[in-house]
């Protein structure tokens, strides 16, 4: 089986292209650094296996994104590349291109978003950087996936693609010292194209210096690069030996751009220009964004969400349970099979299945914020805020990922430059409200404020986002050096997102959701269900004595001062850990309730309004689930960090619970 | 016409100029910075300033990006 890799710049594509020529799917999006992680897929013809990385704009990573797609070229082998440029930003995405080429494998130039450049007035001929390049070039419009079966076509035959011949002269001094390093590489068994190792060096990539290091003594070698730059300084060629390897490359692509483009048409972004005018203006920008989330979150509960929740309400807690009944009573199942399979199984996971309408549009709404470009704006808009607080508003993509999945959110932020913001920012992730967090508050929201169910849904987000701006203020001052960020986003030209796009992230988003449903939702229900139908005195015992009570039981009294002592809601909070939807689940169990109805009935018995706030802050905050928990752990390879972000969130939670329910009490509220 | 040169920032919004210097900046920041093909020679256009004090944004090469302003008054430009 023969490998090839997918390598470009960010946002060139590479993943639509990945998606059109494998049999698998993977997350696409409108901004820079939406791959963090290599992805493997198989080609649909079967000639092989496609690798997906993440995108580059030159061999030397800055973020750890881009680290992982040098540390595979350097350290694997693909049998072939093939490098996405996008056609209407040719001369920075050629950069890589020719150190791709100094690679010397097998390489297909795919010349993406050809749509894009032709509405920009650009034309680009394919053939002219064919001929001067001397690799195949295949014009491409990876989103509609135009041009991909030539693409997959060429793939084929792998050993068929021509080897690379072309080489760039980099002039006498810098000539010379590529052969005297080429000659010392020689002896050292398993390196790349010796060449290209040369170069990279000469450049002070560290992923090529780091592996050299393991291999062999570098002095020698850093003394050839040093005494080249002192050469080229002398004769004033230039500053610094990469900004000379640099500028020699720049040379080539302007006179190759020259031959192979024709700008004389070209027209400005004129629908970027115009959006960007009203949404990232100076004045109304971050009240429109703040509508746009407002909005968002009306459809989610009001206007779309909540209507169609209440239709699958209708048919558990009707036809299904009823039908389940009826069927059992039929087939003569024992009492402990029906109360098994009806209240725990129908009613654990029935009660969650319930919000997966609100789910789905809310993951829409997400997808259709990424495949925008919006997302790269909202970062621009919230800088000067997160600025403040010691983060960068590059933080943002991550937070808005985050109100779907912590656990994609916290890989997102990978694409952040540097390690301080990317530690604070995973760190403070847990405090996104996602959306198994939803179904808790969608619940209680119904039962005390129905009128106000949108709102009270967004102040908690609100509160997470406004708790994770205050704790980075004091993280970032007493927890990490006082290094300042730095900020550069890349804004993406605005576009229409396609419907079979949209349709295809939600879905994949939704999926993880009903997989959940499926699994640890259905094993939790029924754990749940065991430990409240047996007790010390055996099966079938009255709820208050069963297991689930004496264990929630135990945890009551540290909640009572929070407003929710009861052994009811002790108990919720444990499972929430494995999944936060098991919240609603347990409730549900607990309070044998077969419909939602019956559920707000008993809750408003237990909760009061006063207490059902400061509960939902207490669910939103508490801790990060397993699943996060367990991506903490390898995104900052510490358990430290682990402990501290599931620590510091406990702390927080009952902190913030505590101030709700003695802060309202204190003011008669109940 | 006598050229002057000014930090980026003293550009009105819609106009562009050539830059002639980078001077102090993060060594990140620079290099991604000329990831993007921003670097000395290159005509850059200054789009817009963003809420609070916060980031511009710029065009360089039909490519848009923001940086703060601290970062941009770092960039020296000459205009004609």
């Amino acid at each position: 089986m023969s490998s090839i890799a997918l390598v470009g710049n960010p946002n060139t594509g590479k993943t639509s292209l990945f998606n059109t020529l494998t049999s698998s799917y993977e997350y696409v999006g409108n901004w820079a650094g939406v791959t963090v992680e290599k992805k493997v897929g198989s080609l649909k013809n079967g000639a092989g296996k496609l690798i997906d990385l993440p995108g580059i704009y030159s061999l030397h990573p800055l973020s750890r994104d881009e680290g992982v797609a040098t540390q595979y070229l350097t350290e694997e082998s693909p049998e072939a590349l093939i490098n996405i440029v996008d056609a209407s930003q040719l001369e920075r995405n050629l950069l890589l291109t020719l150190q791709l080429l100094e690679y010397g494998k097998p390489t297909v130039l795919g010349l993406n978003m050809m749509d894009v450049a032709k509405a920009r007035g650009i034309s680009v001929n394919p053939e002219v950087l064919q001929s001067r390049l001397g690799i195949t070039v295949l014009p491409l419009i990876a989103r509609t996936g135009k041009g991909s079966g030539q693409v997959l076509s060429v793939l084929e035959k792998t050993s068929a693609i021509p080897r690379v011949t072309f080489k760039l002269d980099y002039g006498e001094l810098a000539e010379e010292a590529i052969a005297s390093i080429e000659k010392e590489l020689q002896a050292i068994q398993g390196l790349p194209n010796l060449r290209w190792i040369a170069l990279q060096l000469m450049e002070q990539n560290p992923v090529v210096l780091e592996l050299l290091k393991k291999r062999v003594d570098t002095s020698r070698l850093m003394a050839i690069c040093d005494s080249c730059q002192s050469e080229l300084q002398s004769r004033k060629l230039a500053l610094t030996l990469p900004q000379w390897i640099r500028s020699v490359r720049m040379d080539f692509i302007r006179s190759l751009c020259a031959a192979a483009m024709d700008t004389t048409l070209i027209k400005p972004h004129n629908l970027t220009e115009r959006l960007d005018a009203v949404l990232t203006h100076r004045f109304l920008g971050l009240p429109l964004f703040i509508i746009f989330m407002y909005a968002m979150f009306k459809t989610t509960f009001d206007w779309i969400g909540g209507p169609l929740s209440d239709m699958v309400d209708g048919f558990i807690s009707g036809p299904l349970s009823d039908g389940a009944n009826s069927l059992l009573q039929t087939i003569g199942a024992s009492g402990f099979t029906h109360a098994l399979i009806v209240d725990g199984i129908i009613g654990g996971v029935g009660g969650v299945v319930v919000f997966v309408p609100q789910i789905f549009i809310l993951f829409l709404m997400i997808s259709f914020l990424e495949d925008s470009g919006y997302m790269a704006r909202v970062c621009l808009l919230m800088d000067s805020t997160m600025e403040r607080m010691g983060l960068n508003g590059k933080a943002f993509i991550p937070f808005i990922i985050g109100f779907g999945c912590n656990v994609p959110a916290i890989m997102a932020a990978r694409s952040i430059e540097q390690p301080k913001d990317r530690m604070l920012t995973t760190l403070l992730l847990p405090l996104m409200s996602c959306s198994a967090r939803l179904p808790v508050y969608l619940l209680f929201a119904a039962v005390f404020f129905p009128a106000q169910q949108a709102t009270v849904v967004l102040t908690m987000y609100v509160l997470g986002v406004v708790f994770a701006l205050i704790l980075c203020k004091l993280f970032s001052k007493y927890l990490f050096k006082n290094e300042s960020s730095v900020f550069i986003i890349e804004l993406p030209p605005y576009r229409m997102p396609q419907m079979k796009t949209l349709g295809r992230s939600t879905w994949e988003k939704g999926k993880g959701f009903l997989r959940k449903a499926g699994t640890i939702i259905l094993a939790g229900s029924v754990i749940i269900w065991l430990m409240s139908y047996a007790g010390p005195s055996g099966l079938n015992v009255d709820m208050d004595n069963s297991f689930l009570a004496k264990f929630g039981g135990m945890i009551a009294p540290l909640l009572h001062p929070l407003g929710f002592g009861t052994w009811q809601a002790g108990s919720t909070l444990v499972p929430g850990f494995l999944a936060k939807e098991v919240v609603v689940s347990t409730m549900n169990i607990i309070y044998h309730a077969s419909d939602a109805a019956g559920l707000e009935g008993q809750i408003s018995q237990v909760f009061t309004p006063l207490s059902s706030v400061s509960f939902m802050a207490f669910i939103l905050l508490y801790t990060p689930c397993l699943a996060t928990v367990g991506v903490i752990k390898k995104e900052t390879a510490s358990w430290k960090w682990t402990f501290f972000s599931i620590g510091y969130s406990v702390a927080l939670a009952y902190i913030v619970a505590l101030v709700i329910f003695q802060g309202g009490s204190l003011l008669g509220l109940s | 016409m006598a050229s002057t040169s000014c930090s980026l920032l003293r550009l009105e919004p819609g106009s562009m100029g050539s830059i002639q210097r980078i001077e102090g900046m993060n060594p990140i920041l620079r290099r991604r910075l000329a990831d993007l093909g921003v670097s000395e020679g290159v005509m850059i256009r200054l789009k817009g300033k963003g809420p609070f004090l916060g980031p511009i944004t710029l065009e360089c090469n039909g490519q848009l990006f923001a940086i703060r302003r601290k970062e941009a008054s770092m960039i020296e430009v000459n205009v004609s």
